[in-house]
């Protein structure tokens, strides 16, 4: 039974990695939406010019671009099994509920991280030349942003599961999905400061941070799982 | 005594009992002071401000707990009672809001300071919004309650956060109760608070119970409308 699931579990993620592969639509319009936060940042900051340290910002920056980015995303990667009736099929057939939440969850998370760890090297290259780079081993941003973008996925999966059926789509998903994700997003905000800044007892209140972040991870993905079932039975 | 005649009786005790607090804040609960000696009359508005606030909580809890029988028995009566907690949870939020950021205007100079009791709590507020933007989206009556009672079962884990913030981050807002040291009230400040919340608490339930009485009808009309209507 666990090898049955296991392979139905590969097999929809295998659909959408393959869609994704044949059309490039979730990465390029989730990379080009990506450059295109960066862009009205520059709007955003450049009467401040040199008299702001962009360092102090950057991790709001890149979150606010990531939060929006996997709300594009997640509304996407639900529209086309609407679209296509796909998730019709998909709950004909003798797969488990769980199964699907993982795999969809799975595929959400890998996109995200996709574009987060291709968007990070462009934001570094555009507002962070010339100043003092990450103070702390940079591998400590992979884990905010891997830990992070869990619940992202996690949450964001069950929430647009609903808000396909509805009739505001993606502004609804939004609505719901940002306020919800505020705890995990501030705690995120919070290590990737004190990743960025550094200083003498960074890495404490690095760590401090992400075990909020992994809190509310345990927590989210356990109701998000929970309710899936009643969710997309609906 | 039927479900509405209890729920009538609380609303008169629950309206007494509040106003009878805001007298008893005025002529019998000590007034607090600053340290320099001048008598804060902002503190008053505490005698409304956390009831209310901690009645919010309660009745979300309502909203998440109802969402949990609705999906475990898909009876819609279920369904109804969560809509309801949380239309009532919406007017008491409103309040809280309402009186804390005339409180913060007075006590801090600002109407509004992004501390993290604040912060939690206005992301609360638009959790409580959007629970009803979500319904009004869905069209297909079953849909939107399974949808909602998600919603709302999700919604309330902030509600705990916001709730024990104060006691868990640097926040500016004040632990009156159960704060640690130098928390507390003198006996007179206690007895007007309590008697502030119970009554509240009533009020909480009879606005709920009515609310809810008025809905059955509602839906008893719907149901006659489609027998005798054909």
């Amino acid at each position: 039974m666990a090898s049955a699931s296991w392979r139905q579990f590969k097999a929809i993620l295998r659909k959408d990695l393959v869609m994704e592969m044949r059309t490039h639509e979730m990465i390029t319009s989730m990379g080009l939406y990506a450059i295109l936060t960066m862009v009205v940042y520059q709007i955003a900051l450049t009467e401040a010019g040199e008299a702001l340290d962009v360092r102090l910002v950057m991790p709001g920056l890149i979150w606010v671009a990531f939060i929006f980015m996997s709300l594009l995303g997640l509304n996407r990667s639900f529209v086309h099994e609407k679209d296509q009736g796909c998730i019709d099929a998909l709950l004909l057939s003798p797969v488990d509920r769980p199964v699907i939440f993982f795999a969809k969850f799975s595929g959400n998370l890998l996109f995200l991280l996709a574009v987060e760890v291709l968007s990070l090297p462009v934001f570094a290259f555009l507002f962070l030349q010339g100043r003092e780079g990450i103070s702390n081993p940079i591998w400590l941003l992979g884990v905010v942003m891997l830990a992070a973008s869990v619940g992202i996925s996690g949450v964001g999966t069950l929430l647009a599961t609903m808000t396909v059926n509805t009739s505001g789509k993606d502004i609804l998903l939004a609505v719901v999905f940002v306020p919800l994700m505020y705890p995990l997003l501030r705690a995120a905000v919070g290590a990737t400061f004190a990743a960025v800044i550094g200083g003498p007892g960074s890495i404490e209140t690095f760590w401090s941070w992400m075990a909020w972040v992994a809190g509310f991870d345990v927590i989210m993905l356990l109701v998000a799982f929970g309710l899936y079932e009643f969710v997309i039975g609906a | 005594m039927n479900r509405t005649k209890i729920a009538k009786l609380m609303l008169a005790l629950g309206g007494v009992l509040t106003t009878a607090a805001f007298f008893m804040t005025f002529f019998w609960a000590n007034a607090s002071t600053f340290p320099d000696g001048r008598i804060d009359f902002g503190q008053k508005i505490f005698y409304f401000h956390v009831p209310v606030a901690e009645a919010s909580f309660l009745v979300f809890f309502f909203t998440a707990f109802y969402g949990v029988k609705f999906l475990m028995t898909k009876d819609r009566r279920f369904d109804t009672r969560a809509k309801i907690a949380t239309e009532v949870t919406l007017l008491f939020v409103l309040l809280t809001m309402a009186t804390g950021i005339l409180w913060t205007k007075v006590a801090w100079g600002v109407w509004w300071l992004w501390e993290p009791r604040l912060t939690t709590y206005f992301i609360l507020t638009l959790l409580v919004i959007a629970y009803f933007v979500l319904r009004n989206s869905v069209e297909d009556e079953e849909r939107r309650a399974v949808y909602a009672s998600a919603f709302g079962i999700l919604a309330f884990i902030d509600a705990p956060i916001s709730f024990f913030i104060t006691r868990w981050a640097e926040s500016v807002h004040p632990v009156v109760l159960a704060g640690g040291e130098g928390s507390g009230l003198e006996t007179p400040m206690l007895i007007t608070f309590i008697v502030a919340q119970v009554g509240m608490l009533m009020l909480g339930y009879a606005f709920y119970e009515m609310r809810l009485h008025e809905e059955e009808i509602k839906e008893r009309l719907e149901a006659l409308k489609v027998t005798v209507g054909g």
